[in-house]
């Protein structure tokens, strides 16, 4: 039973992950980004991490998704302002032989490697072993990753602000 | 039964095709979303090392690279907007300003 859910959120995961590379359209690439971020969520429960499951669909489909697609969407994109770009199989293939080293090195470390499941607490990945592990071990990481938050909410709201527009 | 290496192999191929998508696409929003991609392949991995060791670490790493990831779509979306206002293209090869301009004398 397991495997058969491993494959469909697998094949959700690829399938998502190649419409948001291969489609020409940016809002068809925002339905496999989310596709691939549910999908992602579904390997977290499968991994016992139920904590990181919740906090995928809030975080990663809830908000990252949502504003993207928003954004997609409000700027309205004519096809004129589109990079006037075809992707040619020519072009395809150079960037699949620059990847293929370092993947095929990865894989290979993979293959070479064979792990094996640990069993595991009751309790993992719920909520309270997260927090428990969280404010003992790995309170500074969280204190930087709210600083880092501030520090993007100052930036995106300079960023987007209208009087810093440049004269052209 | 499950074997961490299917997972991993997942996340591999995830990466392999973010970073094909990176190089590939012009378009600033499939970049972005390849990074994205990219990102959440890495977190797939940390999540699964997580479990193979029983502990809870590599799962709390995973949590704070979401946060991440949230700071990054705001950085990058803004960004995008930005750009788009001053070139009204979304194309990774209108970003001009710094280059040298050459005498159109």
């Amino acid at each position: 039973m397991e495997s058969i859910i491993f494959f469909v959120l697998a094949f959700f995961l690829l399938s998502g992950a190649i419409m948001i590379v291969f489609c020409k359209e940016s809002i068809y690439s925002a339905i496999g980004f989310l596709m691939v971020m549910v999908a992602m969520a579904g390997m977290f429960a499968l991994l016992h991490h139920s904590f990181l499951f919740l906090a995928q669909i809030l975080v990663g489909v809830g908000a990252v998704v949502v504003l993207s697609i928003m954004i997609i969407l409000s700027i309205n994109l004519k096809d004129e302002n589109q990079p006037q770009q075809n992707i040619m199989p020519s072009k395809i293939a150079l960037t699949t032989l620059m990847v293929a080293p370092i993947v095929g090195l990865l894989l290979y470390a993979v293959i070479k490697a064979d792990f094996t499941f640990a069993p595991i607490a009751p309790n993992f990945g719920t909520i309270e072993a997260m927090g428990k592990e969280l404010f003992t071990h790995w309170v500074l990481p969280f204190e930087i990753v709210s600083i880092l938050l501030l520090g993007a909410m100052v930036g995106a709201i300079v960023l987007s602000h209208r009087r810093l527009d440049v004269k052209s | 039964m499950l074997s961490p290496d299917a997972f991993l192999f997942v996340a591999v191929v995830i990466f392999a095709i973010g970073l094909i998508g990176l190089m590939l696409r012009r378009s600033l929003f499939v970049v972005y979303l390849s990074i994205e991609l990219m990102l959440s392949s890495v977190n797939l991995i940390l999540a699964t090392f997580s479990r193979v060791h029983g502990e809870m670490g590599g799962g709390v790493v995973s949590l704070l690279m979401i946060a991440v990831i949230a700071a990054e779509a705001a950085i990058f979306l803004a960004l995008i907007i930005y750009i788009y206002r001053i070139t009204k293209s979304v194309d990774s090869q209108s970003i001009t300003q710094l280059t040298h301009k050459r005498d159109e004398a």
